[in-house]
């Protein structure tokens, strides 16, 4: 059965579609009267935050790759005062960026309340991701520019804050295992195809990969460490193959959404 | 149906979804890489890896290829009941390979006590770490293995569910953590 919702007055006479012309034209078209804005509106937070995202880790602040972990207390303070720019530009940014990460959850969990599958599992994902950004994203960023901006407190310290940031940010992947496995139960179990079951598997290889992240809380050295080449090198090439399908994945069923509540329309083919 | 028609159809036939083949492919390219990491790291001290390679018991990594084995064995006998619509014996075969599983991860955790007792951790040498964790994570995909069985249980059980595409969808899988373990035996037991 499927119930087409009778979407709110701003899309109740709308012009049969966007009006041919100039681009400012288009989108002052698709800002007023696309019913979809809403979800495109969270779709491109999703995008423009991990466009961000990355370029403020990796070359603003310059903590990921991260460093060796087994560096004594005076290489660790030397690394700290190397990015006493860096840090406290990149992670302002992070700062300013974070609640975007919100309407990202937002737009997982309405895709899993778009399937047929309990509600349940959209509000689990939500509460689950939003407890996550705490350990995994927030922790590190703080710990890390308390540690740049306090140059003068005891290397002890500061090497204190040097472990508890990679360590809070790399080990605690489990909170994330538990989102992709929410999300994978809910693909493979959803029978409205809002999306296809490959993704679900995918969603499982993801959150085996973080599994092994976990040893980096034993290791220092070696490829379990939390630079290591498994439990950091390949899970990043995992997790940015999983990261790009998902903003696809995302892309695509807003394309399908008919606000209805049965199995998703697929995408009208081209003429070839 | 003409044969031509026929023909195709057969040769585009997978068992079970499609989509899990794209499972097996990505796990298989990731334990390809966890296989890359260990014979580079082989590489570089071979004496330590043969050290560490003797203190392992062939004979409990080949009893534990043996049990794997059957239990592939019986989960396509499952499949091959369940087409046939004969479901009592379905049922009986995916027990049986939940059975070789539960011996499986007796016998291997056994063996990693055995280890440890023998000052052999986790952190010991790089051999060790590759030890504990190729045989962990493959540990990890065995007990994902026994949700995928209660699936198969759950399908059989019901005349109103038993959906055949499933059966072979988990199957896939069984079969996945049979093929990787195969391989781990032969890197950490065989090749020396």
């Amino acid at each position: 059965m499927s119930t087409v919702l009778t979407p709110p007055e701003s899309a109740a006479t709308p012009p049969a579609g966007p009006p041919s012309g100039r681009w400012h034209r288009r989108v002052a078209w698709h800002l007023r009267h696309n019913p979809k804005r809403e979800l495109w509106l969270a779709w491109w937070t999703l995008v423009v935050f991990y466009n961000l995202f990355f370029p403020m880790f990796f070359v603003v602040a310059q903590v990921q790759p991260p460093p060796q972990p087994s560096w004594d207390l005076a290489t660790q303070v030397h690394w700290f005062h190397e990015r006493h720019l860096g840090i406290p530009i990149g992670f302002g940014i992070i700062f300013a960026i974070a609640g975007m990460t919100a309407v990202n959850n937002a737009l997982i969990a309405y895709s899993m309340r778009r399937m047929s599958t309990s509600r349940a599992f959209g509000y689990a994902y939500l509460l689950i991701y939003s407890l996550s950004a705490i350990p995994g994203l927030l922790l590190l960023c703080i710990a890390l520019i308390v540690g740049t901006l306090r140059p003068e407190r005891d290397p002890k310290v500061i090497g204190w804050l040097y472990d508890f940031a990679f360590l809070s940010f790399d080990g605690t992947m489990g909170v994330f295992l538990i989102g992709s496995l929410i999300w994978m139960v809910a693909i493979l179990i959803d029978k409205n195809r809002v999306f296809p079951k490959w993704f679900g598997y995918l969603n499982l290889c993801n959150a085996l990969t973080e599994v092994v992240v976990a040893p980096c809380w034993i290791f220092q050295r070696g490829v379990l460490a939390w630079n290591g080449q498994i439990a950091w090198w390949l899970d990043m090439v995992v997790f940015g193959v999983y990261q790009v399908t998902f903003v696809v994945m995302l892309f695509q069923m807003i394309r399908r959404e008919d606000f209805g509540t049965g199995p998703l329309p697929d995408l009208p083919r081209k003429n070839t | 149906m003409t044969d031509v028609a026929e023909t195709n159809k057969r040769a585009r036939f997978v068992p079970g979804q499609p989509d899990m083949w794209a499972f097996v492919l990505f796990e298989t390219l990731v334990f390809t890489a966890y296989f890359g990491f260990y014979l580079f790291y082989r590489a570089r001290s071979p004496e330590l890896f043969l050290h560490s390679q003797a203190q392992l018991d062939l004979r409990v990594g080949v009893f534990n290829t043996l049990v794997l084995l059957l239990s592939s064995w019986s989960v396509a006998r499952c499949v091959q009941s369940s087409r046939a619509g004969a479901y009592r014996a379905a049922l009986r075969d995916v027990y049986i390979t939940a059975a070789c599983a539960a011996v499986f991860l007796s016998s291997k955790m056994f063996e990693w006590a055995r280890l440890v007792r023998l000052g052999d951790g986790v952190d010991s040498n790089d051999f060790s770490t590759y030890y504990f964790f190729l045989t962990g994570i493959h540990f990890v995909h065995l007990l994902i293995g026994f949700v995928v069985l209660g699936i198969v249980v759950y399908q059989l059980r019901s005349p109103e569910r038993r959906s055949q595409e499933l059966v072979e969808t988990c199957a896939t899988y069984w079969h996945t953590v049979d093929f990787l373990w195969v391989l781990i035996f032969a890197l950490l037991y065989v090749v020396r």
